[in-house]
């Protein structure tokens, strides 16, 4: 089958430049090794983390280092990625919050207070500001939820300055027994039933302790969380806010089902368990794509393709053992800060953050792959996402926010 | 430790613990008998040893749907680990009768297929005979069982050709090319159908079929975890789809988990890494692969007539676990008038003889809920699906009638 794009990856760099081009009227295949990066993390927007205004210091980012993945999407793109990501997510019945021109803080399963910059209209309630109005507020969850200790949540909160108490609920009972993670409680969430029991506890504990909120690990239901956070609001007596948990992130599930349904709506093809092990192409021309498959490989024609595969974390980029960093799809050469002796700061936590998640595919200003010589290596490739050298997007504080520029951008082109 | 333990072994260290295979997990969604593809995979696989009893039975819930192999962002080979891991509960308890039975879809098919069929059928229709399996045998009572066929498809391939010889005596036609078909236990004895179908697509494409000696693929034997019954049956198909696939003709199955069996799963499941081995598997095609290698060469016969429908369609597990796509939505796009509308829901539940089982009936028509339900929203009278235990499972869930998308490709040619 021949398509007009292929985009590799189906993290939300290549969600949002797979949209793009099936909106262009374009036959679009989506191939990805698995489900992406989306399911791990928060599901918040971070666009920098840099002061109060994200977009005002990228702009300085982007004066101050031209090859930063920012630099080379352009503003342009970012917004107008973040204006397509928002309209899937209302039609998905699941608005985002906030302005790409203000960072708000909001606690995370350690009750620590993050910078992101778009959240879920489920998790509004909970940003620090609002924390810091002097009234209380209640941090409950589940023993049989794993990794979530409203406790700690809460003593990290008062460490802080505000006014936090923590409760555990009992689990209404349900035909399991054991075994609930982050999904199980979402689904069991979007049961009426279910949410009427919790909803009792939380209405006796918002009574007796006169709390302002309550923070719920974000396990709110899956395609209906914005209605299961009203239903909770109007039982419980207060305002409930989501706060993200450990992976799998049930709010990382909804952007991804928020934008899958997008381009398939659009008339996109998904395919998943194919994992892309090289490219053929002559004079800087990508003709073909290669997945592996049971008993033979799968061939793939398409006129120009996106790579959108990740870094070092997302696993576009692996080192082997002799330490020289690979590309694992079309073997692109990386630019990487020397040799292994030079990728690690001394300290695990270190404040600058490792060289070695700044390493990447560097691209010129239209995403196209460039050789160690700067020549542009595959015309018809953009790269999107942290594929791109020149930017460690999780100590950066813009993971999202480079995915959604960079892919729309490559959506563009 | 042959190269698919290995692979096994060193797979389970890509294992980060992230979740996304229970999160997709059809059938720990609707149970907690199965505790999620990450516990009983790449963790409790560390527990497993040779000679140590096996660490915990909760394994032998996993329907072997592989959605967990598809969303797995680290690529760890969950669904074949818990595969191996029943085959060792089964090697060292040995394997129930009940299981035995259900797994040796050949002979079943056998003694029910000829002209007693209707008597079969009247048997299996008969609730208190159910009944009476269920109690004695463990197969749930409302289980979706095919219907016996009064003629095998072979019975039916062998009569045309002795007519077609009869009317053209000594001038056998000369196609250039020739295809063995796989036609698979359920269209031999069930569904001769989706056989004569196939037949006549690949004739109107300008092959000539043949009809190789085969015998059952032996997925079934492998998803019970009889791994040395599966094996000699494997090793025979290899011994009788060799000589054809020497000669550079390709093997087609209309059944993709028959297909995805001589591909993958029998090779991989039971360590055999033999050349003859190898050529059968690269040798082997899902029907509508096979014709989208046509289209891709400009080969595929294109002269179809409007078909004026609009069908749901569901690729089974086991359709998305060759990892070729969705070829039966890319060469049905190109008949005028017919449009799919694709099931986003991961399993119809059955899992081939999964949903049998009495204590897994009610888990596997559970998993299937969301596709019963798109299935019955469309408001069709007939869905699409190429795996033929899922049709079953599909018409038993919601009424509607279940087809191999083959059939209308078919009707398409006229």
């Amino acid at each position: 089958m021949h398509y007009d794009t292929i985009v590799i990856g189906a993290g939300l760099a290549g969600l949002m430049a797979a949209l793009a081009r099936a909106e262009r009227g374009e036959r679009v295949l989506l191939l990805a090794k698995g489900h992406g990066t989306t399911h791990w993390t928060s599901g918040c927007i971070d666009l920098l983390d840099a002061g109060d205004d994200p977009l005002a210091a990228i702009g300085r980012l982007a004066a101050e280092q031209p090859e930063h993945p920012y630099a080379l999407a352009g503003t342009v793109a970012l917004e107008q990625g973040l204006e397509r990501l928002r309209a899937a997510c209302e039609a998905a019945g699941y608005p985002l919050a906030g302005s790409p021109g203000r960072n708000v803080r909001l606690p995370t399963a350690l009750g620590a207070l993050r910078p992101t910059c778009l959240l879920p209209a489920t998790m509004v309630a909970g940003e620090a500001r609002q924390l810091a109005d002097g009234r209380p507020t209640l941090i409950a969850g589940f023993h049989e939820l794993r990794d979530f200790f409203p406790p700690l949540i809460a003593a990290n909160l008062r460490d802080q300055g505000l006014h936090a108490e923590a409760a555990y609920l009992g689990l209404p009972p349900v035909e399991r027994s054991h075994e609930f993670g982050p999904m199980i409680f979402a689904r069991l969430f979007e049961r009426t039933d279910f949410r009427a029991a919790i909803g009792e506890q939380l209405a006796t504990l918002v009574r007796r302790g006169g709390y302002a909120r309550v923070g719920l690990p974000a396990v709110l239901g899956v395609r209906r969380a914005t209605e299961v956070v009203r239903d909770l609001q109007a039982r419980a007596g207060a305002l409930v806010f989501e706060i993200p948990t450990l992976p799998t992130s049930v709010p990382g599930v909804r952007l991804f089902q928020a934008l899958h349904d997008a381009f398939l709506a659009a008339g996109g093809r998904v395919q998943l368990g194919s994992f892309v092990l090289r490219g053929e192409g002559a004079a800087a021309t990508l003709t073909v794509i290669i997945s592996e498959a049971a008993a033979r490989e799968q061939r793939h024609r398409a006129l120009r393709f996106v790579l959108a595969t990740g870094g070092v974390a997302g696993g576009g980029l692996r080192a082997d053992h002799t330490g020289v960093l690979q590309e694992t799809a079309l073997g692109l050469p990386v630019r990487a800060p020397g040799g292994p002796s030079e990728w690690f700061a001394p300290r695990f936590l270190d404040e600058a953050g490792h060289p070695i998640f700044r390493a990447g595919i560097a691209v010129d200003d239209q995403l196209r792959p460039l050789d160690a010589a700067g020549r542009v290596a595959y015309h018809n490739v953009a790269v999107a996402g942290s594929a791109i050298a020149g930017c460690d997007p999780i100590r950066e504080g813009c993971l999202e926010g480079v995915a959604i520029a960079t892919g729309w951008k490559a959506g563009l082109l | 430790m042959d190269h698919i333990e290995l692979s096994l072994t060193q797979s389970l260290d890509h294992c980060i613990k992230c979740n996304i295979c229970t999160s997709a997990c059809p059938v720990a969604a609707v149970t907690d008998k199965f505790p999620g593809p990450k516990y009983v995979g790449p963790q409790a696989q560390r527990f497993r040893r040779a000679g140590q009893p096996v660490p915990d039975d909760s394994v032998d819930y996993c329907s072997g749907c592989r959605v967990c192999n598809q969303v797995c962002p680290t690529g760890v080979r969950i669904a074949e680990l818990n595969a191996r891991a029943r085959a060792q509960i089964v090697a060292e308890r040995g394997l129930p009768l009940r299981n035995a039975l259900i797994a040796r879809s050949e002979l079943i098919g056998r003694l029910s297929c000829g002209p007693h069929a209707p008597l079969v059928n009247f048997g299996l229709g008969f609730k208190p005979a159910r009944w009476a399996v269920d109690k004695v045998l463990g197969i749930h009572q409302d289980a979706p069982l095919p219907r016996a066929s009064r003629s095998s498809f072979r019975a039916w391939f062998a009569r045309r050709r002795r007519s077609l010889d009869a009317r053209s005596p000594g001038t056998p036609a000369q196609p250039s090319r020739q295809v063995v078909y796989f036609h698979g236990c359920a269209t031999n004895y069930y569904e001769p159908e989706v056989g004569k179908a196939a037949v006549a697509v690949l004739e109107r494409n300008g092959f000539e079929v043949i009809l190789a000696e085969q015998n059952c693929c032996g997925l079934p034997l492998l998803s019970n975890g009889a791994f040395a019954d599966a094996r000699k049956l494997h090793e025979a198909n290899v011994r009788k789809l060799l000589p054809y696939v020497r000669r550079g003709i390709p093997v087609v199955g209309t059944s993709t988990s028959c297909t995805l069996t001589l591909k993958e799963e029998a090779p991989e499941l039971l360590g055999l890494s033999s050349e003859e081995v190898h050529a059968v598997a690269a040798g082997t095609y899902d029907i509508f692969e096979f014709l989208r290698d046509l289209a891709d060469r400009d080969q595929l016969n294109t002269e179809f007539r409007p078909v004026e429908r609009r069908l749901p369609y569901h690729p089974p597990c086991q359709l998305r676990a060759h990892r070729i796509g969705r070829p039966v939505l890319d060469i049905l796009a190109l008949v005028p008038g017919l449009r799919l509308d694709e099931s986003r829901n991961e399993c119809c539940g059955i899992a081939g003889t999964y949903g049998l089982k009495r204590e897994k009936y009610q888990i596997g028509m559970d998993v299937g809920a969301g596709l019963f339900a798109f299935v019955r929203g469309s408001g069709s009278d007939l869905a699409l699906c190429d795996s033929e235990t899922c049709r079953w499972q599909i018409t038993h869930g919601t009424g509607v009638r279940s087809k191999h998308p083959i059939e209308i490709l078919a009707e398409a040619y006229g």
